[in-house]
């Protein structure tokens, strides 16, 4: 076959531009082929993936740590104009904290009475579910181009809904629970998507629903799951590194939601989950002792 | 006019991102954030100028790229080379037998040798995952001179990592089939 290229920077050029995904499909669609006849070529290719690859491994730490405090208040304190007031600047400040600490203790507050008496913060067993929906939540948030297996964005909005409905109903199926895509749209978050996801010998399937800032890019995950006879309900709270994780469950469902955002604020994500979770067909799965 | 609080938090959400691509230039853990802290204070001083239709992260890594090309010019490290100039250059480069060539290089020592014109549309594209037409956006540069740049860099890399010197360009096409 012809080489579908006049010159060897055209070829690399367009070798590149392949990997990248950026090229149009017919002229795709050619350079699959001369790339299946070409197994040099394509072992060269192979090789560029696998750079980038280690590239973007060695460059993962920098998404995972935490933000350096310095960086976050600068965000928060800068005032540009040098003439404005000490105090108007102060009285944002304050006016932002005042909000955020009501804000942590309304979820906190409906959290307690959810579920009185219960501790809010335990730890996880080893290998437990909640550590995996922490891996998976880890494993997923930093991808770009593939965060999640079904997504919802469509090109229109019967189409954003088909697919809405289409990942629920899939996902029920899968795991033998009621899944309920949750809109945490007033808390800021949309949904991006979600993914079945393999949970632990002998268990069924889990899921991992996706949800990402709107016009940001932070991202929080709800893993759902169908509990284990013993689990307990309590609602409560475990860090994983620099994820901040809320677990319970309800009405059958074990629900676990992941993120690296300050507890006040991923508690208000759980409490608006919490509110819209589907209600017990049966008297809940019950917490009791 | 104060910055909208709804501005902050969504330039609060570009951090992370920020922090690697800086991290993907420096490699000096320190020195990156210092370039991030002199995005957010110039994104916050210009907030007014940022377009809502637009991703707030190619802004804001457009804003940390300027940064950067100024500390690299005001240190004198920076010579804008016109394409060919810079192809010369490498080929330059290629035949002086430096102490590094012949052995296996590290990752982050190769991308170092690669010239800041290779290095960061591959970083911004490998990395970040821009499109090419982002990318160009970023550093105002036509996207065939993107597409060139990055497989010059792609190849270089490769080049540096197997132990060979980076291959000029001009070179047979070794196979035509």
């Amino acid at each position: 076959m012809a080489a579908p290229f006049s010159t060897p920077d055209e070829r690399d050029d367009t070798l590149s531009a392949w990997l990248d995904g950026e090229l149009p499909p017919e002229r795709r669609a050619e350079v699959d082929a001369w790339l299946q006849a070409n197994p040099e070529e394509a072992a060269r290719v192979r090789l560029w993936a696998a750079d980038r690859d280690a590239l973007r491994a060695r460059l993962v730490s920098a998404l995972t740590e935490p933000v350096p405090d310095r960086l976050q208040q600068l965000v928060w304190q800068h005032a540009p104009e040098a003439a404005m007031p000490w105090w108007q600047g102060r009285g944002q400040w304050a006016a932002a904290f005042v909000i955020f600490m009501l804000g942590g203790l309304i979820g906190a507050g409906a959290a307690w009475r959810a579920q009185p008496g219960r501790a809010l913060v335990a730890q996880a067993p080893a290998g437990s579910w909640v550590q995996r929906a922490a891996l998976a939540h880890s494993v997923y948030v930093p991808e770009q181009r593939h965060p999640v297996e079904v997504a919802v964005a469509g090109k229109t909005a019967e189409e954003s809904r088909a697919q809405e409905e289409h990942l629920s109903r899939w996902l029920t199926r899968r795991l033998n629970v009621p899944v309920k895509l949750f809109d945490l749209r007033e808390q800021g978050y949309e949904l991006v998507g979600g993914r079945l996801l393999p949970d632990g010998a002998g268990a069924g399937p889990g899921a991992q629903l996706m949800y990402q800032a709107v016009g940001g890019t932070a991202r929080v995950t709800v893993y759902l799951r169908k509990p284990d006879e013993a689990a307990p309900a309590a609602f409560r709270f475990e860090r994983d590194g620099d994820v901040n994780l809320f677990y319970w469950v309800e009405a059958g469902t074990g629900y676990a939601l992941a993120g690296s955002l300050p507890r006040g604020q991923l508690l208000a994500l759980a409490e608006a989950i919490y509110r819209q979770q589907p209600a017990a067909s049966a008297p809940a799965a019950s917490p009791s002792k | 006019m104060s910055v909208p609080t709804s501005f902050r938090q969504q330039l609060l959400g570009t951090i992370p991102r920020l922090r690697r691509y800086a991290r993907s230039l420096l490699i000096d853990a320190a020195a990156a954030d210092d370039l991030v802290q002199t995005a957010l204070e110039r994104a916050l001083s210009h907030w007014h100028q940022f377009d809502q239709q637009r991703d707030i992260l190619v802004w804001v890594i457009s804003i940390a790229h300027n940064a950067h090309m100024d500390t690299l010019r005001r240190s004198g490290r920076l010579t804008i080379v016109d394409p060919h100039e810079l192809q010369a250059e490498q080929d330059r480069r290629g035949s002086d037998p430096g102490a590094d060539v012949g052995l296996r290089m590290d990752l982050v020592a190769a991308l170092q040798r690669l010239p800041v014109e290779q290095r960061e549309p591959l970083l911004l594209v490998s990395v970040e995952e821009l499109s090419y037409a982002e990318c160009a956006e970023v550093l105002r540069i036509p996207i065939g001179t993107v597409m060139s740049r990055i497989s010059r860099g792609r190849a270089a890399l490769r080049a540096l990592l197997d132990g060979r010197a980076p291959t000029p360009a001009v070179q047979p096409l070794r196979r035509v089939v």
